[in-house]
């Protein structure tokens, strides 16, 4: 790894992502996370590479670096060259699927990632979690320093930014969790609540996964055939969680026992109105959510307009669902707004950046040489030493004199900081 | 200075009412939490103001219906306090806080001018009866509320409109939530009832005797007890929830204003006439 000595480098970032290249593409440049630290390692020990950092998921693979001289220098195709070399794959295959950021589109790329701006699903949270883990595993093999590294930590403060000051990732876009988002609105916690699935297929067993997962602890089933039921209910079964199986002649008798019903057996309407209203008074009236992914539905509509039942068919899921993403493509919008923002703050600190150190030296020196005369001349005078009031006034007029003579080269310095912020506009 | 201090409660709670709204309706983080560190704020100057006066006064107890009011509205100030912190919701103070600054807005411009002439012999007493009596009241409003929020929420799911993102209505609690809401606030308010109107029988028994008991005023406060008792039993034992259980609350709540309305009418119970 190259020493980080010279402070101006260029950032760069290249990869692949769902978008640019089919999975054949993608996983030929995945990383376990078992090779995550060796490939980190590797990268950020090619010449000409201050820093790096290699982001691997399911639908991106991205390598971050900072490399050392000027963009489009002689170092240009480091990056390019690493990513041909270390997958063993042609540069013919990679080249048309790879996009490559610089500086201030590389930052802008990275905040969008981290914010899950530019991910398959928008919105989604797995996304920030799997920057930081790359980010861990790039500090712990010391591949991120001085300039990495707080770019990351602004990606995280922007990703934190996005998420508090949008909406983006408060709805669900697919049809079990918009199915485990209704059943919280209506259950609150769903600790201790009763699942009933009747009919057995994928789906069904998709939400009733879901609302395991969400804290639901008693799962019935049941089917036409009851062999059936009794194999989806050992297929659901873990310590945590009871099943029970019930004969699907005593579903009615039964049916009161389940907070939420999942149907999917297309046999016509099991559940009227008039069986929901029995349900419900056996239940005392505690609500009942019946989630209807059946088609022909299970359910009569009508039951919905049961006080206490509420009754959500695959077309309502999947309403509520597309409503959800169009939510979230409004948000994003928003969000972009966010990070446009913070790419423009991050790039005019990092500008201001050197001018700022230089003006903080020249004053240390200033400081350390007053100091150091001050000290000399009581030495001096050692034999007639100054008053109190005297050091005082002695002490306001070299430090008054210190101040006007660093003025021209200060303000010098802040001015080219300044010109540095607008002209990286 | 007491006075001071509660028309600076009302321009807080006036801050908070008006910032409760994007927070509720719109869900706006940001609103939220300008609403309610302000109503604590307001909570603490209302306090401090009511505890001035009683002081100033040398006494405990709010002698007329500005007092009462203003107290009322400190333990509905309250109510939404612990509503935000223990259920995270603001659907509350939308009707909570604008309440609050009504109740709160008169008796910190117009101080009251008749009096109750409490029977000297047990203030801390009479305390107790008129605090217990208007935490049940306020206990009450709530369970109202709830079960006008639980109406809406219900109506909301069963449009089956996406009903998260920004541009969605009113964040609601979930139902099981609301529900114990109205179901818990009912239940605290039953002892308060019961303790307050006990008290308060106690002190008119020593103070005017049996005669107390004739008043159409402490007959009516009985009823209003009955008709309390008669809707926690008919919602435990039946679940009844939603539209009708609105119409429950709302037949308490008006019984409860007739008994507050009568109280304003009636010379025994104020301690003006045998």
């Amino acid at each position: 790894m190259s020493d980080a000595g010279n402070k101006s480098g260029t950032l760069l970032l290249v990869g692949v992502n769902h978008t640019t290249a089919p999975i054949e593409v993608r996983e030929r440049l995945a990383i376990s996370t078992a090779r995550l630290a060796d490939a980190t390692r590797t990268l950020a020990h090619q010449p000409g590479i201050r820093e790096a950092m290699i982001l691997s998921t399911c639908n991106r693979v991205e390598f971050l670096i900072d490399q050392e001289g000027l963009p489009e220098g002689p170092n240009d195709l480091i990056l390019p060259r690493f990513v041909h070399e270390y997958f063993a794959v042609a540069p013919s295959t990679l080249e048309p699927h790879l996009y490559e950021f610089r500086e201030r589109e590389a930052i802008r790329h990275l905040f969008r990632v981290a914010s899950s701006l530019d991910s398959m699903v928008v919105g989604e949270p797995q996304i920030l979690g799997q920057v930081k883990q790359s980010w861990n595993v790039a500090r712990e093999v010391g591949a991120v320093k001085s300039t990495l590294d707080p770019l990351l930590q602004r990606a995280f403060s922007v990703a934190k930014r996005v998420r508090s000051e949008t909406q983006i990732g408060s709805s669900s876009v697919s049809i079990a969790s918009v199915a485990v988002d209704l059943a919280r609105k209506i259950f609150g916690s769903l600790t201790g609540k009763t699942v009933l699935i009747v009919g057995a297929g994928k789906m069904s067993d998709l939400a009733a996964r879901h609302l395991i997962q969400q804290g639901a602890r008693t799962l019935l089933v049941s089917n036409r055939t009851e062999e059936r039921a009794e194999k989806v209910a050992a297929a659901l079964r873990t310590p945590a969680i009871t099943t029970g199986v019930i004969p699907f002649a005593q579903l009615h008798a039964e049916a009161h026992r389940a907070d939420i019903i999942i149907t999917s057996t297309g046999a016509g309407q099991i559940f009227t109105k008039i069986q929901a209203r029995e349900i419900l008074y056996r239940r005392r009236n505690r609500p009942m959510f019946f989630i209807d992914i059946a088609v022909p539905r299970d359910v009569d509509p009508d039951v919905n307009n049961v006080e206490g039942c509420f009754v959500y068919d695959i077309d309502d899921l999947q309403q509520v669902a597309a409503q959800n993403q169009a939510s979230r493509s409004k948000e994003a919008e928003a969000a972009e707004s966010i990070v446009s923002l913070e790419v423009e703050r991050y790039q005019q600190r990092r500008s201001a950046g050197p001018a700022v150190e230089a003006i903080k030296q020249l004053q240390l020196s200033a400081e350390a040489l007053r100091q150091q005369e001050l000290a000399r001349t009581a030495t001096r005078l050692a034999g007639e030493p100054l008053s109190e009031a005297q050091q005082a006034a002695v002490d306001a007029l070299t430090k008054s004199l210190t101040a006007k003579l660093l003025h021209p080269q200060l303000a010098a310095l802040r001015e080219i900081s300044v010109t540095t912020s607008s002209d990286s506009e | 200075m007491s006075l001071l201090w509660l028309r600076v409660a009302v321009l807080l709670y006036g801050i908070a009412a008006l910032a409760v709204l994007p927070a509720a309706l719109y869900n706006r983080h940001r609103w939220r939490h300008l609403a309610v560190p302000v109503a604590l704020a307001g909570a603490f100057f209302h306090f401090v103001s009511i505890t001035e006066t009683f002081y100033a006064a040398h006494r405990a107890l709010p002698v007329d219906t500005h007092e009462t009011l203003s107290l009322l509205g400190l333990l509905l100030a309250v109510a939404f306090l612990l509503l935000a912190a223990r259920y995270k919701t603001m659907a509350f103070g939308i009707f909570l806080l604008p309440v609050t600054v009504l109740l709160t807005l008169v008796p910190a411009f117009h101080a009251g001018r008749e009096t109750v002439a409490y029977p000297f012999a047990g203030p801390v007493w009479i305390f107790l009866h008129v605090t217990l009596l208007l935490a049940a009241y306020a206990a009450l409003l709530i369970s109202l509320l709830a079960s006008v929020l639980y109406f809406v929420q219900e109506r909301n799911l069963k449009s089956k409109h996406a009903s998260s993102g920004r541009d969605s209505t009113m964040k609601l609690p979930p139902l099981e939530t609301i529900d114990q809401i109205a179901l818990k606030s009912l239940l605290l308010g039953l002892p308060c009832m019961t303790a307050g109107l006990l008290i308060g029988s106690v002190v008119a028994l020593e103070t005017v005797g049996p005669a107390f008991f004739a008043d159409p005023k402490v007959l009516l406060s009985l009823a209003m007890w009955m008709a309390y008792m008669l809707m926690i039993f008919i919602r435990q034992h039946s679940g009844l929830r939603g539209r009708r259980a609105v119409y429950l609350s709302s037949f308490a709540f008006l019984f409860v204003l007739t008994v507050w309305a009568a109280n304003q009418f009636s010379a025994v119970h104020r301690f003006k006439a045998p």
